[in-house]
């Protein structure tokens, strides 16, 4: 089974894209604030990020926060509280400048100096599929040494170029590599 | 009259103790002959922050006295033959002017014997030699040339070897990264002994990783590092905790017999360090429900504990829980529920087990790794060396509580392996409670992660030490009071 699948889960396999699960983990790394957009304290913790400087307000707009000054100090003032569709814009608009920020220092800390990042592969979780169709999928290793093209799709939010950068990392697998398309987890640090 | 002559012999056998140079000169001479601190330490079978310590006061005793000794009148031998040297050099200076290699054809013999007007290092002894042949300085006549003397003495030195695995190997082939990271930290900070463990403590966590990781080369199992965790495994919030009780003992006696009692508390030695042996998930843990306990597996379970009727002399394994119902337990709770439950011990009822996460165990995954620790901690105390003995135990405590989800140690996120460790230390305290209360000892608390209180002879029981199967005494005091003075105290009133 060396190329990509094509009716996953079908005999009751159980797993998400391998991207998926980089960009899950990389979300985890990024450290996101705790409290929920829905708390004031989450709220304005979000605003202040995304109004600490002109760049980041630049940076906000360009993230689709396209309201006025005027209407973002209200907010910060607590004289206006934001609609729902509002409070959605910020938390999109937070993680998008949140995630651009932070890009650069995680490939630093993962590609660290070429010596990459050692990053653990579970495979698919096969315990609803019936035993003549279990196959034997083992847990894998890999030191990935060139995080810049993961990162930047993670940053871009380009869930085709992410998945594209990650296949082209794990066909070093060798060619069993479409046994781990889809996994349970992918862990590793930074 | 054999008592007599063993007496005899003892007192021949004692000797006087050699007197040694005073502590600054000891310094003195081993820097004045380029020797670092490691060097001597390894000659005289010691660690450098021995050899530290003597040189700033501390005597050595018995025979590492004799050699230390030995080694101190060989460098003031040396140094004085080297400072006579050096002024026959000053006194024949003027005839070589011109250069250090200024050679003189030799008058009689063969062209290849040259005498050299400045002397330079014997290539077999190190010696001044003032002849050279065909371009290699060396002494002419054996007699005035070291090697012949010094060789029967090196090839005496015995070897040190250890056991690794089923072999021996000399101790300069198996490596020592624990004494090696000492030896470093004591030679950049030069010998203060302080600034040395500040160091070493500050880089324990990346040491510890570096060594589980050389302890695992051909081993069986890799380590997994991030596993996927069920949510029971994760923190609600950034500051809460997870839902897995981790049984840790909180129980003092309700009441005691009537009279005064002396309490002695005991400190359990290495607490984490021998807790490093459980039965720990290998893998991913996966789930199951309502079945009986595997011993092959090992992990987290939800369990309704049975209940515990000895409170009044033993304290409850799962701890001091104030919520009824089910709860999530590790491993080594569980095992220790089953073994009380079980026909040699008969304490409580089994626990009910309906949910549980596990993977398949193995008790070895870090035996490896509590071995060299342990084994370091040991020579440590042996040696006096409070150095190494601080780096081991930052080592391991380190290691355990920043096995879960800490930013201080990323390398390996392995929740359940943290909660698991712990338990097993409050299960070893447990078992320990209740050691002392089978041999007869009133067990009056036990506490924490360590720290047991009993009253009797508890020597009988523990031996006592700094070892890891030993226990060393925190604390003594008396509770209560006399029945007689009491009685006394009331009748005045």
């Amino acid at each position: 089974m060396p190329e990509r699948n094509i009716e996953f889960g079908k005999y009751g396999a159980r797993g998400i894209k391998g991207h998926e699960a980089v960009a899950r983990r990389l979300d985890d790394l990024a450290g996101y604030i705790a409290t929920p957009i829905t708390a004031k304290r989450g709220l304005m913790a979000r605003l202040n990020y995304l109004t600490r400087s002109d760049h980041a307000r630049a940076a906000a707009r360009a993230a689709g926060l396209t309201v006025t000054d005027r209407t973002i100090k209200a907010w910060l003032e607590g004289k206006r509280l934001p609609s729902k569709k509002n409070l959605d814009r910020i938390e999109s608009a937070y993680r998008t400048v949140r995630r651009h920020n932070i890009a650069r220092y995680l490939v630093g800390r993962l590609n660290a100096r070429g010596r990459g990042t050692r990053v653990e592969i579970h495979p698919v979780n096969q315990s609803q599929v019936p035993r003549p169709r279990q196959r034997v999928v083992e847990y894998r290793t890999l030191n990935v040494r060139r995080w810049d093209r993961i990162v930047e799709a993670w940053a871009a939010a380009d869930d085709q170029a992410l998945d594209d950068a990650w296949a082209d990392q794990i066909i070093d697998l060798g060619s069993q590599w479409g046994q781990y398309e889809y996994v349970t987890n992918i862990g590793f640090a930074a | 009259m054999t008592d007599f002559e063993a007496i005899d012999t003892l007192l021949a056998g004692a000797k006087q103790q050699i007197a040694l140079p005073p502590a600054q000169e000891r310094r003195a001479l081993r820097e004045k002959l380029n020797l670092s601190r490691t060097q001597v330490a390894q000659a005289l079978g010691v660690s450098p922050s021995t050899v530290g310590g003597w040189e700033s006061g501390r005597d050595p005793s018995g025979e590492v006295r004799e050699k230390y000794a030995y080694f101190l009148q060989g460098a003031q031998a040396k140094l004085e033959a080297r400072a006579e040297d050096v002024s026959d050099v000053l006194s024949d200076g003027a005839a070589a002017e011109d250069g250090t290699t200024g050679t003189v054809a030799a008058d009689s013999g063969s062209d290849e014997v040259q005498s050299l007007t400045t002397p330079q290092p014997c290539v077999l002894c190190g010696g001044p030699a003032h002849h050279q042949v065909a371009g290699f300085p060396q002494h002419l006549d054996a007699a005035e040339c070291g090697t012949a003397a010094a060789s029967p003495a090196r090839a005496a030195k015995p070897v040190q070897v250890r056991p690794v695995g089923r072999r021996m190997q000399t101790a300069s082939e198996t490596s020592d990264p624990i004494g090696a990271a000492v030896a470093s930290a004591l030679a950049t900070h030069e010998g203060d002994v302080e600034a040395a463990i500040a160091a070493l403590v500050k880089r324990a966590i990346p040491d510890a990783m570096a060594l589980l990781d050389a302890t695992r080369t051909g081993g069986r199992y890799d380590i997994v590092a991030h596993p996927w965790m069920p949510d029971i495994l994760r923190k609600q919030s950034a500051r809460g905790s997870d839902q897995i009780w981790e049984a840790r003992p909180k129980w003092a006696r309700p009441e005691l017999p009537p009279g005064a009692h002396e309490v002695t508390a005991l400190d359990i030695n290495g607490a984490y360090l021998s807790a490093l042996k459980t039965h720990l998930p290998i893998g991913q843990l996966e789930h199951s429900t309502g079945f009986d306990h595997d011993r092959r597996r090992a992990g987290v379970h939800l369990i309704t504990p049975p209940a515990w009727e000895h409170d009044d002399v033993l304290p409850n394994p799962v701890g001091a829980r104030d919520e009824p119902g089910p709860l999530w337990v590790t491993e080594p709770t569980l095992r220790l529920l089953l073994r009380l439950s079980g026909p040699k011990y008969g304490l409580c009822d089994p626990p009910e087990i309906h949910e549980s996460f596990t993977s398949g165990a193995t008790e070895n995954l870090l035996e490896k790794f509590r071995i060299v620790l342990k084994d370091a901690r040991d020579r440590a105390i042996a040696q006096d060396d409070e150095v190494t003995l601080e780096y081991v135990k930052a080592m391991y405590a380190k290691f355990v509580s920043t096995l879960g989800e800490s930013n201080y140690n990323r390398e390996i996120y392995r929740t359940d392996w943290m909660h698991l460790i712990r338990s097993q230390a409050f299960a070893n305290l447990w078992m320990k409670a209740y050691k002392a209360y089978d041999e007869g000892l009133m067990v009056v608390r036990a506490m924490g992660t360590d720290e047991l209180h009993v009253i009797g002879d508890w020597r009988a029981v523990f031996p006592e030490g700094r070892g890891v199967s030993e226990v060393k005494v925190k604390d003594t005091y008396s509770v209560g009071t006399d029945p007689e003075t009491a009685a006394a105290g009331e009748a005045g009133d």
